[in-house]
């Protein structure tokens, strides 16, 4: 279609394929540490369903997955695998960072075999806080991820365009 | 029972001149020292709570190997290793309290702890008894390994389980085991230089941000404000 | 049979015999089967190399340390309450139990008591974080073997004990809630009674587990016989909790361990042993330690003293100059603190001994000769943690 060259794909378009996206992520857990455990109970327990904001959980292999959520602490060890994981995922992809050690390090900001922080690693689209985060704070994550995926503009990422944080 | 104390301990009262005693464990250190001879430096008894033996470097697998099948202690319990240097940069803080950077004396003596200690690294393991199921059957064995030679017996071929522990002291101290199947690194990746554990391996993310020790605490509900700047204070409360 | 049912019966019948003709060439240098770092069945990030002959392992090697965060040096910079801080992360299923060793490490260098109702809540927190942990091994122990319910009930039943600590505690895990002396603040009004429920709570939650699993003859054929460990190997690895009283030998350091800090010496509770020494005998063991757990948590709650929840310490707390080791039944096996002082603000030097390490380090020898869904059963029924394993 001649619209992906010209400057913007019509409105109508956009926002119906973006709603589509954002409410069928398919969501990967690539849980390392204690965060992971929170994110389980976000994912997998009964009261903080994920399922009723449209993502699911548990996909067989990255190559299906939309969304990773990373938390628990980074290693240095650990980084190849991780960088391979997300060159592994499709694009339109995005990376939510879970706690603080994927943050920034986190507790163990002084450690000498902690990575601080992911992104360093990995371009991260949220970041969420805490020691760990509660589960409601995942959601609020993923729902924030929602709003943001909501005002993309597809015709920029099929371009190759660098994307612009909205 | 939350005490458990040699048998004589009802009938000492806490006099001052009169120290408890813990004859259980001053048993089982009488047999080490019977069996052992010189080769045990020294030794230390905190009654109701642990023994302590120092042996000579060489007579590590004999003191393991006595342990274990003189008293029956099979069970492993860990194999480390203290590094008896201060840090240079003590704890990396610009605090009147604790100002490790421009206190560090290098020539200063090098103190060492319980059951003494001539040398900065000491390599200690602690074996036990389970299965008689008494608190006191067990013994932390520490020993001195000179500075320019960093290497002690190991103890695979008595206790199976010495492989990661040896295996994670040397990753982490430099220590060398002779008689250790395979040397090689268990946490760290393969290209990991230098030896974490060591005082003198500098944590570089608080040299280039050193946590400020001065911090400013609210006083507690109904005391007055601080005592004073400069002074460390919890986290907490 | 028509005739095309017979060819292609014929047909299958060829390809097996290539098929195991090519089997049989490639054993021949065998095949090296990766349980990479990550991977649903492997309780986090620990790698599995094993080398396979057909479907049978010739060798194994167990790679850790991609959770390796450097806790013995980060304890040496660190003032005792952050260490406590950072101390709750070892273990994150069961986290307050990790503060304990060390805070009875540090009382016991001050020569410091925590009055009798922080002992017993202390006590209460502890088997909490016992039971919040092993409903979760429970859940989990299904998902690796296949079953993938339980763990729904599991993390359902887990967040009623998660709300009571949270009511206490302030944080879900992690509580950072023990010091030196006491506790930080005393329970609030109307826990014990929300608590004996919870526990009612879990006790059925036990008996659903034991109906939905252990009753299962799927999972008996799975587990009976399946890597069987020795109580002589055992000991020598270094084997602790559950594991070990799987083979037999009848250690629990919460009755023999001689701890001045805890109160299970005032309730009345058994330890349960099993003779087998295999997978299903460490999951039942662990089965019923909940159950028990719940039962000294009931009766702690009944008995529980008056009086003032810390003990007289300074605020600035420098530990006096010595070395001590407390060892505490902790929910994966023994885990004990080596707290070394000289007089500072914070630990000289910590040797942090935890149960996971000892527990996967007798993994390369038990993986030998064992059949490949078998190391997943193994995996599970030892169970560790890996930041205990790492730390």
């Amino acid at each position: 279609m001649g619209l992906v060259e010209s400057s913007k794909l019509p409105k109508p378009l956009t926002s119906l394929l973006n709603t589509a996206r954002k409410y069928s992520l398919w969501a990967y857990q690539w849980g390392l540490a204690c965060c992971a455990i929170e994110m389980g109970a976000a994912f997998a327990s009964p009261r903080y369903d994920v399922m009723r904001l449209g993502v699911i959980p548990l996909p067989a292999s990255p190559r299906q997955a939309d969304v990773v959520v990373i938390s628990g602490t980074v290693t240095d060890k650990m980084v190849p695998a991780i960088k391979r994981l997300y060159e592994q995922m499709p694009d339109p992809k995005y990376v939510i960072s879970m706690g603080s050690c994927t943050n920034c390090g986190g507790p163990y900001w002084d450690s000498y075999s902690v990575t601080k922080g992911v992104d360093q690693v990995v371009p991260v689209d949220v970041y969420i806080p805490g020691c760990p985060p509660r589960p409601e704070a995942l959601l609020e994550g993923i729902v924030l991820l929602q709003q943001r995926i909501g005002r993309e503009d597809m015709a920029e990422r099929w371009r190759g365009d660098p994307l612009v944080v909205q | 029972m939350s005490d458990a104390t040699g048998t004589t301990d009802a009938a000492e009262a806490p006099e001052a001149e009169e120290a408890p005693t813990d004859d259980a464990r001053q048993a089982v250190l009488d047999q080490i020292t019977a069996a052992l001879g010189d080769a045990v430096l020294d030794s230390h008894i905190a009654v109701g709570r642990g023994l302590w033996v120092r042996v000579e470097r060489d007579a590590w697998l004999e003191a393991a190997g006595h342990v274990r099948n003189g008293l029956g202690y099979h069970f492993f319990d860990y194999l480390s290793a203290i590094d008896w240097m201060p840090s240079p940069w003590g704890r990396y803080e610009y605090s009147a309290v604790d100002d490790g950077i421009r206190q560090f004396d290098p020539n200063a003596p090098v103190e060492t702890g319980v059951a003494g200690g001539d040398t900065r690294f000491q390599v200690m393991c602690r074996l036990a008894d389970i299965r008689r199921r008494q608190p006191h059957h067990n013994v932390v064995i520490k020993a001195d390994l000179p500075d320019d030679d960093l290497r002690v017996a190991s103890l695979v071929s008595l206790y199976p389980g010495a492989n990661w522990h040896e295996r994670e002291c040397w990753e982490m101290f430099g220590i060398t085991f002779d008689g250790h199947p395979g040397l090689r690194h268990l946490y760290l990746p393969g290209e990991f230089e230098g030896h974490p554990l060591r005082k003198d391996f500098p944590l570089l993310a608080r040299l280039v941000k050193p946590w400020p020790g001065i911090v400013d605490v609210e006083p507690m509900p109904g005391e007055p404000a601080a005592e004073g700047d400069g002074e460390e204070t919890e986290e907490s409360s | 049979m028509t005739v095309t049912e017979r060819q292609q019966l014929a047909y299958v019948d060829a390809q097996a015999a290539d098929g195991r003709v090519n089997v049989e060439l490639e054993t021949d240098e065998g095949m090296i089967l990766n349980l990479g770092p990550q991977h649903p069945a492997t309780h986090g990030t620990l790698r599995v190399t094993a080398k396979l002959d057909g479907e049978q392992v010739v060798w194994a090697d167990v790679v850790p340390g991609y959770m390796h965060r450097g806790y013995e040096k980060l304890t040496e910079v660190r003032t005792y309450p952050q260490v406590t801080t950072l101390v709750n992360r070892i273990d994150w299923l069961g986290s307050f139990a990790n503060e304990v060793p060390f805070i009875l490490a540090a009382e016991q260098l001050m020569e410091i008591q925590a009055p009798p109702r922080a002992r017993h809540i202390r006590t209460i927190l502890f088997e909490m974080a016992r039971v919040a942990n092993i409903v979760l091994f429970l859940g989990d122990l299904g998902v690796q073997l296949g079953a993938v319910t339980p763990a729904f009930y599991a993390f359902r039943d887990r967040e009623h004990v998660l709300d009571q600590i949270e009511a206490v505690t302030g944080g879900r895990f992690h509580p950072n809630f023990d010091r030196i002396g006491g506790l930080k603040d005393d329970l609030p009004k109307g826990w014990i009674a929300d608590t004996k429920a919870v526990m009612v709570r879990i006790r059925n939650y036990c008996d659903e587990i034991e109906t939905l699993l252990f009753g299962n003859e799927i999972f008996e054929a799975r587990t009976r016989g399946v890597g069987v460990v020795p109580a002589e190997v055992g000991l020598g690895y270094g084997l602790t909790g559950a594991n070990i009283r799987a083979s037999g030998v009848d250690w629990d350091l919460r009755r023999d361990g001689a701890i001045a800090g805890l109160a299970h010496g005032d309730v009345d509770w058994q330890v349960w042993t099993h003779p087998d020494g295999d997978s299903f005998a460490r999951c039942w063991v662990r089965l019923q330690e909940t159950r028990e757990s719940t039962k000294i948590i009931d009766q702690l709650c009944d008995g529980l003293p008056g009086g003032p929840i810390m003990a007289k310490v300074p605020r600035i707390i420098k530990v006096p100059a010595g070395e001590a080791y407390v060892q505490t039944e902790n929910p994966l096996g023994a885990m004990g603190y080596y707290v070394v002082s000289k007089g500072d603000l914070g630990p000289f030097r910590t040797k942090i001994r935890s149960a996971s390490f000892s527990n996967v380090s007798i993994i390369p020898w038990l993986l030998k000769g064992v059949y490949v869904p078998d190391i997943i059963t193994i995996l599970a029924s030892l169970y560790f943690i890996l930041g205990d394993i790492d730390r």
